[in-house]
């Protein structure tokens, strides 16, 4: 915008230069320590090689796709890099999910292009000081390290955390690592996440996962949001949603106790007690049943059990769950009128429904919800879970879990068995990895590990009463924060007893500064995902291939890299990499891929190629955003992703498959129904379908899921080749690589898993149906004796209490109810996106919402700060939010801060540049006990605290 | 005046989903959503609320205000003190070629008689040698951009308009020091006494033709005529000094965005005022009164100029006994 | 001759920021921790009728913050774009008095007016140096308006919220949407 071309340059400005301004603030917020100023003289040149101003403006743009790395919801961008810089950033308008949309976070992606924050080089404390040491000689010193405590102590002595930032080569090759080291102690954020939505929905229908797509939702009528408040935590996704409320006149209706963003949208809140999920729902369950709102025809055709809920709702009439909830009888009434009324409706939840000692059962108890209204399998219905990290839900299909092998095979010896053919090992050799011993009569190899939320319980429990050889005395922490767990001083213990801590992660974070160690910490700077390639899957299963925009930045590697020169060090990259072909040292990445697509054939991830997701990368114009489908171009007819399952070879062009469970397409266009994963019958009575079917099938009515046997018996087996039949002989469809099974049923029309009724009851479960249980640490004690928790019990290898801790009355000491959730600025953890001025700027101070009426009866007044004390008695030193979107007696924090301690700053552990622009208090070093019987999700949405004024 | 209205309205209907487009006829919403309306409504009134961002004012999206203030200083004070200035300039000249400059009817007597200790003087030039430097400058803060720029280049004009800044802005000190000692100081010699009305009838003697010819109106310490001066000095500079301070340190007085245009306008409004009568009062002091200005150069005045101008003075500190000649 | 406008939706806007970070990628060279030169303000916060929206310089046809400026350092542009020149800027403020919407904003408040130079959105116009000179990436940021691109903020917006462009085609985007929420209910509510 020339006006005047200006001829002499006058030189008045005085404003001073990005750095010191950001200088000046960190000295504001007092975070000032002697080695900022230091710092900024030692990222300065680093900085430099990165920063877009030395790039001419003309020069030549190279154009990347990428997908944000942010949220699930899978947001595809256009990165442009000139002169190996990440320059510019432009909205990829024609990609399917998100139109060229961004949040805050995904607006400021390209930040990760700079990295001022980033860890330079490999480091290891060393008498308290951080010294810069080798790639090399960190490998080797880790994997000594490794091999000693081996010896010492067994494999299940070191622990694998990984990451839901991980590429999905990456969350394979982790697991796969951790399964040639012989252990099941990996695991990752997902179980602090929707460990207990996979529990729960797999449980019922047969897969854990969003049923339908973010797009979808433009279908639904009734938009019914519990314990999820997308506004802030899925921006995006509010596109959909918002266009819903447009052109359908979808009705919102949000449930969460705070008045939330999305709230703000809705056309009714219902704010109720934090952890009363279940009463809330058997509360409008019972009004659907009253009225007769419930799909009989559905429920009888394709839902098993659904009496016993009818029995168990009766529990809960109008006055019951309006004193449970605190939510008036008119309230739940409107919710369960607006749902039935408007159909087809959808149901979201996030860790609003997860994060309880009763996860799995709320979860369930939405599933349930679903199935009386018969909003399943259609467009514009379905459990729309939102995932959080941008690929949790490929990490969770990738076996990154304690529970699991990849493709959810559990851990089995059939599930060994089949993945050690997919790798194409000797079954003897993985066998001889793990602790061939038995503790506390588990078998290590086939039980769960020691899980992410829990993995200091892991360090400082007594090793009697592990069921495993030793305590873990050495973890990775690869990409994940710890200061998402709960009990954040408990954590802080285990860091210091660990004899070795190895950070893996492009940031410090908190395992590698919130401890007292003075030495055997080794950080290792690994590259971000924009930083490499691979694929992602989103919350709604669709697969995007990332193209790698830059180099790695300063030294840091790839995860992949990493991984393989650990696996050599250890001596089994061998092993490790038997089938994948390398260049230039390295593992190729499309050749993991394509490993995954031979043994992923639980979940239908075999269709996919890197040649077929690159494809679909590469025409995201051609996918529409309200159907996903492409109407033409390379990839006609199929959906974008293609969302699992896409059943069979890549050969086979599966489309992918965007609504599970939906009986109104063919099985080959995506079609299917629910699953037969729990046998055919229970304590007498059918689980298969009834007259209910997917269209085309052959067999009209439910059906088992295919074995060999089964084809046998139908008479399709010689429908199989010759090589095939070779491969399938003794087989069934989730182990059979050669396809031959899947192929013949659904040449048939039927689904390979076989068709089934959802079940409301769960019987390998601590409830069999969802039962209501208070809080371990609830202010209602009231309630307590008619609404217990469970005993304290044994889970896998770790014992967990209940009943000892909800005996005691905390209410008194700690009569404020204490919940926790997103901001829209930081994600997860936050090291990463505090890290980021763009971001940080936005939010500078971890705050506690209050409700004026608390505020005032402690007066405590806006902006100033206080001592907030979880009931187990961390006490962290926020900045009071006295808002009214919290109701009395109930507060709320973010829970992406740290690197503050007890009103300690943490910032003289940091390596040098590497401090956040914004640390704070975590929420979690207030939070307290409670975990998942099932999955062991962490209580971090009902605790007990008390705010005093500091 | 109405233009601003309709062009910031236009804007604002813009921002703002609102009234024009959206229409009416609710629904009974489950939840009380605000309506378009009610949102426009509330913003136009000044509504504030939750931002992320630590600026200045951001909380509130509209900041509402008389727009007329803009025209108010575009059209008429920035005129208007190109008038205070140039225009009195200009009248005076003319005034003095008509009517010629009031002489001492006797010559000088060559005998001093002390008016002014030093420190009188000194602060007499500590508020005055500011304020005409403020007078110019602020003229180019104010009109420059509508008198000034159109004729000078571009680098010309930055330099300037940043120098009349900086020194606007310094000169602000010594100018508030001088007139508030001024005006502490010599206030007990202003107050207004029955002879000052007479004083004024006959335009204090200054007139050369007509009926007011010749005549001398009784004066005191200080004529009816500098008694005005004075206090329209001690007024509008408290209220240009208040205001300017208000603009000068924002951060000690945090004052609103509309508090700060209100006090650019009284600013304004007093600079005028003040600029007009600075005008005079020179052209009194050093062209028009002869004998006048040594006053303020040594303290001391001519008894000739004394007995003439200030006559019930002159008797007084006769009769007194305080009366000094200079050595 | 367009004239360049940008329009909130506030039924749309869910104050997810997008537009704030946005703002502060593309324009990253030119600008400092402490200046946002669009933001997202939420007004009855936490309660029943809360609505966020997100302001920043709405290139005013008559702008105020031009009417006081002493310097006279803003112009408009062919687009009705409203810049200003940094170098001509002399910190006095009066533009932030003036303007409605808290467009403009200081690197510093100190005495003495020392407030530095103005800095505000700009459409992503650039300023009045040679475009993509690096004086003007300096300065004022990028210059997507000279690339036949629009504001990064209203082009990233998450839901839509935020639109920019010729009043003319902006205003009639907004209308069509209003009309479909009220086809099959009048009320958007």
């Amino acid at each position: 915008m020339k006006l005047t071309r200006k001829s002499d340059v006058a030189q008045v400005a005085d404003k001073p230069t990005l750095g010191i301004s950001r200088r000046q603030f960190m000295k504001q917020a007092g975070i000032t320590t002697g080695g900022i100023a230091a710092a900024s003289l030692l990222g300065t040149g680093m900085m430099r090689r990165a920063e877009a101003k030395d790039v001419p403006h003309d020069a030549p743009i190279e154009v990347k796709r990428t997908i944000c790395s942010a949220c699930a919801v899978g947001c595809g961008l256009y990165a442009e890099v000139q002169n190996g810089v990440w320059t510019g950033q432009e909205p990829a308008f024609d990609h399917p999910f998100n139109a060229g949309g961004h949040c805050a976070k995904g607006a400021a992606l390209r930040e990760h292009g700079h990295g001022e924050k980033r860890l330079k080089y490999p480091m290891k404390l060393v008498d308290g000081k951080w010294k810069k040491i080798s790639w090399e000689d960190a490998i080797n010193e880790v994997g000594d390290q490794m091999l000693n405590i081996r010896k010492e102590s067994g494999p299940d002595s070191v622990y694998f955390m990984g990451s839901a930032k991980f590429s999905n080569e990456g969350c394979y090759m982790y697991r796969k690592l951790a399964a040639m080291w012989g252990t099941n102690n990996v695991d990752h954020s997902a179980r602090i996440c929707h460990s207990t939505t996979v529990a729960g929905v797999a449980n019922t229908w047969g897969y854990g996962a969003q049923t339908n797509s973010f797009n979808d939702i433009q279908n639904a009528n009734a938009i019914f949001l519990i314990g999820a408040n997308p506004a802030e935590a899925h921006p995006v996704s509010m596109q959909h949603i918002l266009i819903a409320k447009e052109k359908n006149n979808a009705k919102i209706i949000v449930v969460d106790p705070r008045f939330s963003r999305t709230a703000a949208h809705s056309d009714l809140h219902c704010a109720i007690r934090p952890g009363t999920d279940i009463p809330f729902i058997y509360g409008m369950l019972w009004h659907i049943f009253e009225n007769g709102w419930e799909d009989k025809t559905f429920i009888q055709q394709r839902v098993f059990e659904m009496e016993t809920i009818r029995e168990e709702v009766k529990k809960f009439p109008p006055k019951e769950v309006a004193d449970i909830t605190g939510v008036s009888e008119e309230v739940v009434y409107q919710a369960a009128k607006l749902m039935a009324e408007n159909r087809p409706g959808t149901v979201i939840w996030c860790m609003g429904g997860t994060q309880h000692h009763v996860g799995n059962a709320n979860t369930r108890a939405y599933c349930i919800l679903q199935l009386a209204l018969g909003n399943m399998g259609v467009s514009g219905g379905g459990t729309n879970i939102f995932r959080g990290h941008d690929n949790v839900q490929g990490a969770t299909d990738l076996g990154l879990l304690f529970d699991n092998l990849p493709g959810y095979y559990g851990l089995t010896s059939a599930a060994w068995t089949h993945w050690t053919h997919v790798w194409d090992l000797d079954m003897e050799w993985v066998k001889s990895r793990f602790d061939q011993n038995a503790y506390l009569g588990k078998d290590p190899m086939t039980t769960p590990g020691i899980p992410c939320s829990r993995w200091h319980d892991g360090v400082l429990e007594d090793k009697s009463k592990l069921a495993q050889k030793d305590n873990i005395r050495m973890a990775f922490f690869w990409g994940q924060s710890v200061n998402t767990e709960t009990r954040q001083r408990e954590v802080r213990d285990a860091l210091d007893k660990m004899d070795t801590v190895v950070v893996v992660d492009p940031f410090p974070t908190m395992a590698g500064v919130m401890h007292r160690r003075k030495n055997g910490v080794y950080l290792l700077p690994a590259a971000t995902q924009f930083e490499t390639q691979g694929s992602v899957s989103n919350s709604g299963r669709s697969i995007q291939w990332r193209e790698q925009v830059i180099q790695p930045l300063f030294e840091s590697k790839t995860d992949i890299e990493i991984m393989y020169r650990l696996a050599q060090k250890l001596g089994i990259a061998e092993q490790y990499t038997k089938r994948i072909a390398k260049e230039n040292g390295l593992p190729v990445i499309e050749e993991i891929t394509r490993e995954i697509n031979r043994g992923m054939w639980t979940i239908g991830m075999t269709g996919q190629s890197p040649e077929r997701i690159k494809l679909h990368t590469q025409n995201w114009g051609t996918f529409s955003n309200k159907t996903l489908e492409a109407a033409g171009g390379p990839a006609k007819g199929e959906t974008y992703g293609l969302p699992w399952p896409c059943w069979g070879t890549p050969e086979a062009k599966h489309p992918g498959t965007q609504i599970l469970y939906n009986q109104s397409k063919h099985v080959k266009d995506g079609g299917g129904n629910f699953r037969a994963r729990y046998g055919v019958e229970y304590n007498g009575k059918n689980l298969l379908a009834e007259g209910s079917f997917s269209k085309g099938a052959e067999i009209q009515d439910g059906y088992p899921e295919f074995t060999d046997k089964l084809l046998k018996q139908l008479g399709w087996w010689d429908d199989l080749t010759a090589e095939e039949k070779a491969e399938a002989e003794g087989r069934n469809w989730k182990t059979d690589l050669s396809g031959g099974i899947v192929r013949v049923a659904i040449k048939h029309g039927c689904i390979p898993f076989g068709n089934a009724k959802a079940r409301c009851i769960v019987w390998t479960f601590p409830d069999q149906v969802p039962v209501h249980r208070e809080p371990l640490y609830t202010a209602r004690r009231d309630l307590v004796a008619k609404y217990p928790t469970y005993d304290d019990m044994q889970v896998h290898r770790l014992p967990t209490l209940y009943k000892s801790i909800q005996e005691k009355d905390f209410s008194g000491k700690y009569p404020l109810v204490l919940t926790s959730g997103r901001l829209v600025e930081y994600e997860g953890g936050g090291e990463e996106s505090r890290s980021n001025p763009w971001l940080a700027e936005l939010q500078q101070e971890m705050f506690v919402e209050i409700n004026p009426g608390d505020a005032a009866d402690r007066g405590i007044r806006n902006g100033e700060f206080v001592w907030l004390e979880g009931a187990e008695g961390g006490r962290i030193k926020v900045q009071a939010l006295v808002t009214p979107r919290v109701k009395p007696g109930v507060t709320f924090m973010p829970y992406h801060f740290a690197g503050v301690m007890h009103g300690e700053s943490l910032a003289p552990n940091y390596p040098e540049g590497t401090v956040p622009y914004v640390i704070g208090e975590s929420a979690n070093t207030a939070l307290t006990y409670g975990y998942d019987p099932v999955t062991q999700m962490q209580e971090t949405k009902a605790s007990l605290c008390q705010i005093v004024k500091a | 005046m109405n233009k601003w209205f309709k062009h910031i309205g236009l804007a604002i209907a813009l921002l703002f989903s609102a009234v024009c487009l959206a229409n009416g006829g609710d629904e009974q919403a489950l939840q009380p959503q605000a309506s378009d309306a009610q949102i426009w409504a509330q913003l136009k009134d000044g509504a504030t609320g939750y931002t992320t961002s630590q600026s200045e004012f951001h909380a509130q999206p509209i900041n509402t205000y008389d727009l007329r203030v803009l025209e108010l200083r575009s059209d008429w004070l920035a005129p208007a003190l190109m008038a205070a200035l140039f225009g009195m300039i200009i009248i005076f000249v003319l005034f003095i070629k008509v009517n010629g400059i009031s002489k001492l009817h006797h010559g000088f007597s060559g005998k001093l008689v002390y008016r002014w200790s030093k420190f009188d003087v000194s602060i007499h030039w500590l508020g005055a040698i500011p304020c005409l430097m403020l007078i110019l400058t602020g003229l180019t803060l104010l009109a420059g951009r509508f008198f000034f720029q159109p004729w000078l280049g571009e680098g010309i004009w930055e330099a300037i308009v940043y120098g009349a800044k900086q020194i606007h802005d310094v000169m602000a000190i010594p100018f508030m020091i001088g007139w508030a000692l001024m005006t502490v100081l010599w206030a007990k010699n202003q107050l207004p006494k029955m002879y000052d009305v007479k004083w004024f009838l006959v335009v204090g003697g200054y007139i050369n033709f007509g009926p007011f010819k010749g005549k001398h109106p009784d004066a005191g310490f200080a004529n009816a005529g500098e008694k005005m001066w004075f206090w329209a000095f001690a007024l509008f500079g408290l209220i240009i000094s208040a205001s300017g301070m208000l603009l000068l340190f924002p951060n000690l007085f945090e004052p609103s965005r509309t508090l700060s245009l209100i006090a650019l306008v009284l600013h304004s409004v007093s600079a005028i005022v003040i600029c007009a009568f600075s005008i005079v009062h020179i052209f009194m002091a050093t062209v028009m009164s002869e004998g006048g200005m040594e006053c303020m150069v040594s303290g001391y005045c001519d008894e000739n100029w004394a007995t003439q101008h200030h006559n019930l003075w002159y008797d007084e500190i006769k009769a007194n006994g305080t009366l000094k000649y200079k050595e | 001759m367009a004239t360049m406008k940008f329009l909130c939706d506030t039924k749309r806007c869910i104050e997810c920021n997008g537009c704030v970070t946005a703002c502060k990628n593309e324009n990253d060279s030119a600008l400092e921790w402490g200046i946002q030169r669009r933001r997202v303000v939420t007004i009855n916060d936490g309660q029943p009728g809360e609505a966020s929206i997100s302001v920043a310089c709405m290139h005013c046809s008559d702008a105020p913050c031009m009417a006081v400026c002493p310097a006279n350092c803003f112009y408009r542009t062919e687009d009705g774009i409203v810049l200003h020149n940094k170098d001509a800027c002399i910190g006095c403020g009066y533009c932030l008095y003036a303007c409605p919407f808290g467009a403009p904003q200081f690197p510093k408040k100190g005495a003495f007016g020392s407030r530095g130079k103005m800095d505000k959105c700009t459409f992503c116009a650039g300023g009045p140096e040679e475009n993509h000179s690096e004086a003007e990436r300096q300065k004022y940021g990028s210059n997507r308006i000279a690339e036949g691109k629009l504001p990064m903020c209203a082009e990233l917006c998450a839901t839509k919220a935020l639109l920019a462009g010729d009043a003319e085609v902006v205003s009639s985007i907004f209308r069509e949407r209003v009309a479909y929420r009220g086809a099959k209910n009048a009320a958007w509510n």
